[in-house]
């Protein structure tokens, strides 16, 4: 294969890596300050681009503008999602809060495109389709500014984490009992991280809406999402960004190399070999939290 | 049961506990009938035996009971005059009582400044809280020290400063601790109560105190209460409950010469009382 093509291969994959980090963010998020597996994050980010669509395309905001708007709105449902079905299973088996974040996702998916019409939707946000050329490599524009916005959006969580607030998510994702007793509401904290998860989601599910179109195929950003949260180590947000760069990349070059051979479909494959061989290999991740023992 | 409450006459106290019943999952009874009294910049010590119902009178106090599915089924715990029943711990935290958990319990992955930090939550103003970082390293000069290392590899005397300096982030008006002696040598011991008797003295925390260690906690309080079998079964000044020759017989050793017959006698008020 050419050296070009190769190249292009790879910072499209790093690029779309990106974005796909940016909906992996929830999970982690969620996973950080609660220890809850967040399995309805696909689903979220479905729902934050059928938003994006609703005030960018069909209320004719300015598609930054209209992004606020529903990434505050899915805030308040992030916040909505956690007081109404995850805090009544506080002291449950760590099975039933899995069901329940899986039931949520299959629901959303169900209910989203019944109500607002199953058909691709398409989500203008303003970025211009003309090539952009690195050397000889076709850069894709949309991409390049998606993951841009992607990458701003990780960063300033990474910042908040260190932030005051940051360091109080943190102790409550170390002891929660421990940290209530020292007066963190530990309740509006997981809330908190929930909300954040469902921007994050809708950030995602915004620029992936907008180079792909809304429809229900949004939420199978989940499983791209779970490969990157796994292989990134749960609670790691640098995790997010590098395992989100390993899975585009590899997500690309095994399309650019397979999908001649086989007929296609190989992308879709990758996410799921990466959980598996992370599973089998190195279930800790490449960032997991390190484990204190003291002796 | 007499009254045995001990709070100096005059002043209020700031925390009294009167005859409170603790339930756990709606059948086990800890706590039978708990009462004390802890007065204003007090220093006082609960102390009796291993399941005695120590830990679950504190966890009655600070709220914690309901992680544990507990309950308080009867009596009230009111803290400056207002009754906390019904108060989650982070709003009890805010009217000024703390309580420092059995084994330390610091967050490992978080470093000891962070940790610091993370029990500001009910202060606003950011340099208040460089001034309290500052007074909890002047206490606790060794955790300035390992201020960047993981509050997961302190040493165990280091985590109980650790745990405590958090706790006194919160600025609290009483301060609960449990156990804090628990697998530290003797010499961390006189250590740690050295740093309390200051924040005692310099902050007037009133200071509740659980502990096995009867003899390290009778020369640090003024008061104690004897609980067993989860109630009160003495109360009084320290030095008088030290020289009591039961507690002398059941929790001191009694040195050389147990009196077996004291012990005995003891046993059967004991019974008498429950």
């Amino acid at each position: 294969m050419d050296l070009a093509l190769f190249g292009e291969l790879i910072i499209n994959g790093a690029l779309v890596g990106l974005m796909y980090a940016l909906a992996a963010l929830g999970i982690v998020l969620v996973y950080r300050t609660s220890g809850l597996a967040n399995l309805a994050q696909g689903a979220i980010a479905m729902l934050g681009g059928y938003l994006g669509w609703i005030t960018i395309a069909w209320l004719g905001l300015h598609p930054i503008l209209g992004a606020l708007v529903a990434m505050v709105v899915m805030f308040a449902i992030g916040l909505g999602i956690e007081r109404t079905t995850l805090r009544p299973l506080i002291g449950q088996p760590v099975i039933m809060i899995i069901m329940v974040t899986i039931g949520l996702e299959i629901l959303m998916r169900g209910l989203v495109p019944g109500l607002l019409g199953s058909g691709v939707k398409r989500l203008d946000l303003g970025i211009s389709d003309a090539p952009l050329f690195l050397g000889d490599m076709l850069i894709n524009r949309t991409y390049l500014v998606s993951a841009g916005i992607a990458l701003i959006i990780i960063l300033a969580t990474l910042a908040l984490f260190n932030s005051r607030i940051g360091i109080m998510l943190r102790a409550v994702s170390d002891d929660q009992t421990a940290s209530w007793s020292v007066g963190i509401r530990v309740e509006w904290a997981i809330a908190f991280a929930w909300g954040l998860a469902a921007v994050t989601g809708t950030a995602a599910g915004i620029l992936w809406g907008g180079s792909q179109g809304v429809d229900w195929t949004l939420s199978l950003l989940l499983i791209k999402a779970l490969a990157i949260a796994i292989l990134g180590g749960l609670d790691s947000i640098v995790g997010v960004v590098v395992a989100g760069l390993i899975v585009g990349v590899a997500e690309a070059i095994a399309s650019g190399l397979f999908d001649p051979l086989v007929g296609g479909g190989t992308r879709d494959i990758v996410a799921c070999v990466i959980i598996l061989a992370t599973l089998l290999v190195k279930p800790e991740g490449l960032f997991g939290r390190e484990h204190i023992e003291r002796v | 049961m007499g009254d045995i409450s001990t709070a100096a006459a005059g002043s209020p106290p700031i925390l009294s506990v009167n005859n409170i019943e603790v339930v756990y999952d709606n059948v086990f009874l800890a706590v039978k009938g708990v009462s004390l009294d802890v007065a204003e910049g007090g220093v006082v010590a609960l102390l009796g035996a291993n399941g005695a119902g120590k830990s679950t009178t504190l966890k009655a106090i600070s709220g914690l009971l309901k992680p544990e599915r507990g309950a308080v089924t009867r009596g009230d715990i009111a803290f400056r005059g207002e009754s906390l029943l019904g108060l989650d711990p982070p709003d009890r935290v805010r009217l000024g009582l703390v309580h420092v958990l059995e084994g330390r319990r610091v967050f490992e992955h978080l470093t000891p400044r962070e940790n610091l930090i993370a029990a500001t939550s009910m202060h606003r103003d950011r340099r208040g809280v460089k001034d309290l970082i500052d007074r909890t390293f002047t206490w606790f000069p060794r955790l300035a020290e390992r201020a960047k290392a993981k509050a997961g590899y302190l040493s165990g005397g280091e985590q109980q400063m650790l745990a405590i300096g958090r706790a006194l982030m919160t600025e609290p008006k009483l301060l609960m601790l449990d156990e804090p002696s628990l697998g530290l040598s003797p010499l961390l011991v006189d250590e740690i109560f050295d740093i309390l008797r200051k924040v005692n003295a310099e902050a007037g925390v009133a200071v509740l105190l659980v502990e096995q260690n009867a003899a390290a906690a009778l020369d640090f309080v003024d008061q104690a209460y004897l609980v067993d079998n989860g109630r009160v079964v003495m109360g009084g000044a320290a030095a008088t409950v030290k020289a009591n020759p039961d507690v002398q017989a059941a929790y001191l050793g009694g040195g050389h010469q147990v009196d077996y017959a004291a012990v005995k006698h003891y046993r059967q008020r004991r019974r008498w009382l429950s």
